[in-house]
């Protein structure tokens, strides 16, 4: 979210409320340093296919019933390395490359290094108490890990808890919510991890070539929907109903119908609204992240079973900022194998449904610099024209959002490389696979940061009743509903791979 | 200079409503129309060949 704020021709573009003390600190965007760091990772990923495993010793965790069993180095090569000294290693690791990072944004380095060691404990614990078997076990499991019931919530629920433990911090522990502001970045978090996720989806392209090619197709269609479906009905509900000037009614079509806070921001700074008005649109994109990501896969897990695909392209146009929707597939992706296992005992391969979740809003945030393009355009030519005042294509590109370029290289290189040298696919696939380890982390830290960052209270103070009412009726109202009918006429009978064997 | 809270901001455009502008009314519904008229094309296109 912040790339629109750090980038020199948006002037009036301010940040989120928690990023104002960086913005004023000119350095490298989110977006740039996202890129930066999902491929950094990526690329030591793939030293398996050179025969060198560089990241073989982070540490995963499975499904557990003994604690001590849970933690383990991704790789058999480090099978003798200690669980703990896996999760130091991986912690130490992503320590210095965030700090690295975080003195490139210009951030306040003492207070990034021991924020980020919190949000990494926390959200790290958050995703081993989820992987306890009682709450994570599918049904399939429970007999190998000799329990007689479980929640079957998957170990993804580690998210779930993440973003409640962040709640709590975010609202009832302001003083610890202050000390972790530096290292409380979600859009750097699942920035870096979409970039990765991209290798990720390389593969599962490469192994399903047609398949992929639908979903991408079907993705794309989804800027239509939001762009020119849902943005004009929410304009036109705050200005004809709920009365709001332009400038307010703009950003909140943007911030409830594109992509949350980075289409608020760059609407703001298209109309040139005062700072104040992406502001508050921005706090409030985020807190109705939360409640949608809080329910909305648990309804798609009970009514979408049979329709995998549709419930991930829900997700990516339902819910709002990019980490709340890919993670928010994420945990529909589990859930619904989990629960279509169940239920019908088909077992889907998992990361298609949060690959279709993930292809829908990174199509979204691609046109988010040509939307902002068009509105300043109609703005400055038609509805509020000021003498001598130029509308200029580059900055369609000074609005893109440059992490998608480091998805599109992962997952064009992995599907290149595959597709040349089909022996090497094995091999790519373990490359990924430890990448993944790294998403994972990523994914539980962006919950964390979002729960973190999501403070009810300081919001209703501010008087936001009127500005939420307009969410809740566009959203709960219109977008929701939209968006599955939409979902329902693109993706209804596309069915993610089955698990063979 | 103080920066505006919301509450004041929303009682200002109580006072001072701004109108829809016809301008606004073509955005609104000519985005609209398009909307509708791609998505169908799409949805034909997307049974029909992908």
């Amino acid at each position: 979210m912040p790339t629109l704020v750090e980038e020199a021709p948006v002037k009036h573009a301010p940040p989120p409320p928690h990023e104002t003390a960086i913005e004023q600190r000119p350095g490298m965007s989110e977006d740039w340093l996202a890129l930066c760091i999902g491929l950094f990772i990526f690329v030591l990923s793939l030293g398996l296919l050179f025969g060198k495993d560089i990241l073989g010793w982070a540490v995963t965790t499975a499904v557990w019933t003994i604690p001590g069993k849970a933690l383990a180095p991704a790789s058999k090569a480090y099978a003798t390395l200690p669980p703990l000294l896996a999760l130091a290693a991986t912690y130490v690791f992503l320590l210095v490359v965030m700090s690295v990072g975080a003195k490139l944004l210009r951030a306040d380095l003492k207070r990034f290094v021991g924020g980020f060691t919190v949000v990494f404990a926390l959200s790290y614990l958050c995703w081993f108490l989820g992987s306890w078997a009682y709450i994570a076990a599918t049904p399939d499991k429970r007999a190998a890990l000799k329990i007689p019931w479980s929640l079957n919530l998957t170990n993804e629920s580690g998210f779930i808890i993440a973003l409640l433990a962040g709640l709590a911090v975010g609202n009832f522990l302001p003083g610890i919510s202050r000390f972790l502001k530096e290292a409380i970045r979600p859009e750097l978090y699942i920035k870096t991890a979409i970039v990765i996720l991209g290798g990720f989806l390389g593969i599962a392209a490469l192994e399903q070539r047609a398949l992929a090619t639908s979903v991408m197709f079907r993705g794309a269609c989804a800027i239509i929907e939001a762009y020119l479906i849902y943005w004009p009905i929410v304009y036109f509900v705050s200005r004809r109903y709920f009365g709001f000037s332009r400038e307010w009614a703009a950003p909140l079509a943007s911030g409830i119908s594109i992509c949350g806070v980075s289409a608020a921001i760059a609407t703001g700074s298209a109309i040139r609204a005062r700072p104040i008005v992406p502001i508050m649109v921005s706090s409030l994109v985020v807190i109705f992240a939360v409640v949608e990501l809080l329910f909305l896969p648990f309804v798609a897990q009970h009514f979408l079973y049979g329709q995998p695909m549709v419930a991930g392209a829900w997700m990516g146009l339902a819910v709002k900022t990019d980490g709340a929707a890919v993670a928010s597939g994420a945990i529909t992706d589990s859930l619904i194998r989990a629960k279509a296992l169940a239920a019908t005992g088909i077992a889907y391969q998992p990361g298609w449904i949060m690959g279709v979740s993930a292809t829908v809003k990174v199509f979204i945030d691609i046109f988010i610099g040509v939307w902002a393009f068009v509105l300043a355009w109609v703005w400055a030519a038609k509805i509020e024209p000021r003498a001598g005042e130029k509308v200029r294509a580059r900055e369609i590109w000074q609005r893109f959002p440059k992490f998608i370029l480091g998805y599109v290289v992962t997952f064009a290189l992995v599907l290149a490389i595959g597709a040349a040298v089909p022996a090497l696919v094995p091999k790519i696939k373990a490359s990924m696979g430890q990448a993944n380890v790294f998403r994972a982390i990523f994914f539980v830290m962006t919950f964390f940061a979002i729960g973190t960052l999501s403070n009810f209270r300081k919001l209703w103070q501010e008087g936001i009743a009127k500005l939420a009412a307009v969410y809740v009726l566009c959203l709960f109202g219109y977008i929701i509903w939209v968006g599955l009918l939409i979902s329902w006429l693109f993706f209804h009978g596309v069915l993610p791979p089955v698990v063979k064997g | 200079m103080t920066e505006p809270r919301l509450a004041d901001e929303l009682h200002k455009m109580e006072r001072e409503y701004e109108p829809l502008l016809p301008i606004e009314k073509k955005l609104i519904w000519y985005t609209f129309a398009t909307g509708v008229v791609l998505l169908a094309a799409l949805v034909l296109i997307s049974r029909a060949f992908v």
